[in-house]
């Protein structure tokens, strides 16, 4: 494990340079952050409210370190955190409806030992599990819809709200494409050991379509998919204001 | 404008019809159904277990009616017991569809509903806006027959030749992208060779470096249902994480190289390369932070269930997360080589192939 860490460290700074420092920094200050939000919810702190207060601080590390132009790192940042904001309100009546929390019969064998009386809201935490699953993909789409879009703004400053809009959605377009495949590939890399599992223990179709990993899995794939989708307008939206405040 | 009302109109009522048969779809089912009328809890009994978790477990008295089977209409009643904290158990609430076993006790939620309404209201939104919805769904499709076909042949052969096949599948659902995306044209080739090429080296170099050591550190038996052969498994769900992360690269690379020749037709192929690694490093960054909040968020149950059964943030790193963060490790390497390799295939092709 040692020696992978080395060759990646070595790689990062044979290709970026000093940039590979910055880039290390950030990836460090995000690896605390999140360890620090496991302790906080082990040790009885509300689960969302812990999650929001770090999703923040991970997705200014995000951005910020990343972003160049202060511009671009502020849209993008404002685009993030209504998106979280609205991951939040669809994630958690959608959870509490197809209550799809914690572990299923399939993992039986690892709980093997485990005191399951664990004294932590386990619905609470399949919210939080959705929102940080977002994070990377919802501050990276919003930065590159937002750089993109100021790009074109700032070489044609008399764009009208409509043209900005359509601007906004073909390069949202490429993005769009893309990170879904992200998506998809990554439910893919998660769930075949599920399905191979779920085939072993002789599931019908209709058992399949009720699992409450199978669907947790959907749902996080879905919901995801939700924020990239939102991005687009609300990007748009918040460029074409500041576009319009300026004259 | 008005036609996109009515394509809204007529996608909406679709989508609505949709999930109004999955909510009342129960007569497909073998297993009863209840819909949840009433619940009382008859019994709290809160406990402090060794680890100092107080949890509260209540026993519940639901009732309900049958909404399938020969039996539809008939009110039964079960008793559930669950932890507050519903790690493996679950509370029912009124409104809720239970499907129970053949004696009438709680077998699991019907989700289904759940399911549709989501994939719904991504559909939905998607024509709200003006996206290229023909070539998004078209490679969705594709790419889900593919991974049906690649779950089904792993389960005829028993993982016997799960890599194998792991890398097969991810040949083809790179290529469907990559072609749906940009077509059967010179870019998509290059971005093709270039995603094949860093993969496989990302993937070679990491088992070279990680034999060195023995595989020390990383509990491959730990992987999710301990699904053996353990190497096999890991690789391939490598191999799946990162692919769309590293096919997004070399496609921003290598379109931006594209676009600089079109505007200087005479520039230099050392010249372009360079721009190519400019580019490719303000990618890295974004890039792994996708991977890495998946995998962290992938692992939240287990990591707190280690958690609060009194282990060490050490030990519970070490037993879950190691798998994990050698994933991330790998696919971040990945992630670096594909800049220079792809900044090099690119450099070459725009300037032999594009005059």
């Amino acid at each position: 494990m040692l020696y992978l860490f080395l060759t990646f460290v070595v790689l990062l700074l044979m290709v970026t340079g000093t940039r590979g420092l910055t880039l290390l920094f950030g990836l460090g200050i995000n690896i605390v952050s999140v360890i620090a939000l496991l302790i906080l919810i082990a040790d009885g702190f509300n689960v969302l409210i812990t999650t929001g207060i770090i999703a923040m601080v991970i997705l200014v590390v995000a951005i910020y370190m990343n972003v160049d132009n202060a511009n671009t790192a502020n849209t993008a940042f404002k685009t993030s955190l209504i998106i979280m904001l609205v991951i939040l309100l669809i994630t958690i009546p959608l959870e509490f409806w197809a209550s799809a929390q914690g572990m299923g019969i399939e993992n039986q064998d690892e709980l093997e030992g485990f005191s399951l009386a664990a004294g932590l809201s386990y619905p609470e935490l399949a919210i939080s599990i959705i929102v940080i699953n977002s994070l990377g993909v919802i501050s990276e789409t919003s930065v590159a819809i937002t750089s993109g879009l100021n790009e074109i703004v700032e070489n044609k400053p008399t764009l009208t709200p409509q043209e900005i809009f359509d601007d906004g959605f073909s390069v949202g377009n490429k993005i769009l494409n893309t990170q879904t495949n992200t998506l998809l590939f990554n439910f893919f890399a998660t769930t075949f050991p599920l399905f191979f599992v779920i085939h072993s223990l002789g599931y019908k179709f209709s058992e399949i379509l009720n699992d409450k990993l199978v669907v947790s899995e959907v749902l996080t794939t879905l919901i995801c998919t939700i924020g990239v989708i939102l991005t687009v307008p609300i990007t748009s939206y918040l460029v074409y204001r500041k576009a319009n405040k300026k004259i | 404008m008005k036609k996109n009302i009515k394509i809204l109109l007529i996608v909406g009522m679709m989508i609505a019809i949709f999930n109004g048969f999955t909510y009342f779809d129960s007569f497909m089912y073998h297993d009863p159904i209840v819909k949840v009328e009433t619940v009382r809890n008859l019994q709290k009994s809160t406990s402090t277990d060794e680890y100092k978790n107080t949890d509260t477990q209540i026993t519940q008295l639901v009732t309900g009616k049958l909404i399938n089977t020969d039996k539809r209409g008939k009110r039964v009643k079960f008793k559930n017991t669950y932890y507050r904290s519903q790690l493996i158990d679950t509370k029912y609430s009124m409104g809720q569809q239970v499907i129970l076993t053949k004696n009438y006790s709680p077998k699991n939620v019907k989700r289904d509903t759940s399911i549709v309404f989501t994939l719904g209201l991504v559909v939905f939104l998607l024509y709200c806006m003006k996206f290229d919805r023909r070539k998004l769904f078209i490679s969705i499709l594709i790419n889900v027959v593919i991974y049906y076909g690649y779950i089904s042949v792993i389960i005829r052969t028993h993982n016997s030749v799960l890599l194998p096949l792991a890398v097969i599948t991810a040949l083809l659902i790179s290529a469907t992208a990559l072609l749906v995306i940009l077509g059967p044209t010179y870019p998509a080739l290059m971005a093709y060779s270039s995603t094949v090429l860093a993969t496989t080296t990302a993937l070679l170099l990491s088992t070279f470096v990680l034999s060195l050591s023995g595989y020390s550190g990383i509990h491959l038996e730990l992987n999710d249902f301990e699904l053996q052969p353990y190497l096999s498994v890991f690789l391939s769900q490598v191999i799946f994480s990162v692919l769309g992360v590293i096919l997004d690269e070399t496609m921003d690379i290598s379109s931006s190289l594209i676009e600089m020749k079109k505007e200087l037709s005479d520039v230099a192929e050392n010249t372009l390369f360079k721009s190519g690694i400019n580019i490719g490093r303000e990618l890295i960054g974004p890039l792994i932070n996708i991977l890495l909040f998946i995998v962290i968020a992938e692992n939240l149950n287990v990591v707190l269930l280690y958690l609060s059964n009194g282990n060490s943030i050490g030990y519970t790193m070490n037993m879950t997360l190691s798998l994990g963060i050698a994933q991330l490790l790998i696919s971040a390497i990945g992630i670096v080589l594909t800049v220079p390799i792809t900044s090099f295939i690119a450099s070459r092709v725009i300037t032999r192939r594009m005059k």
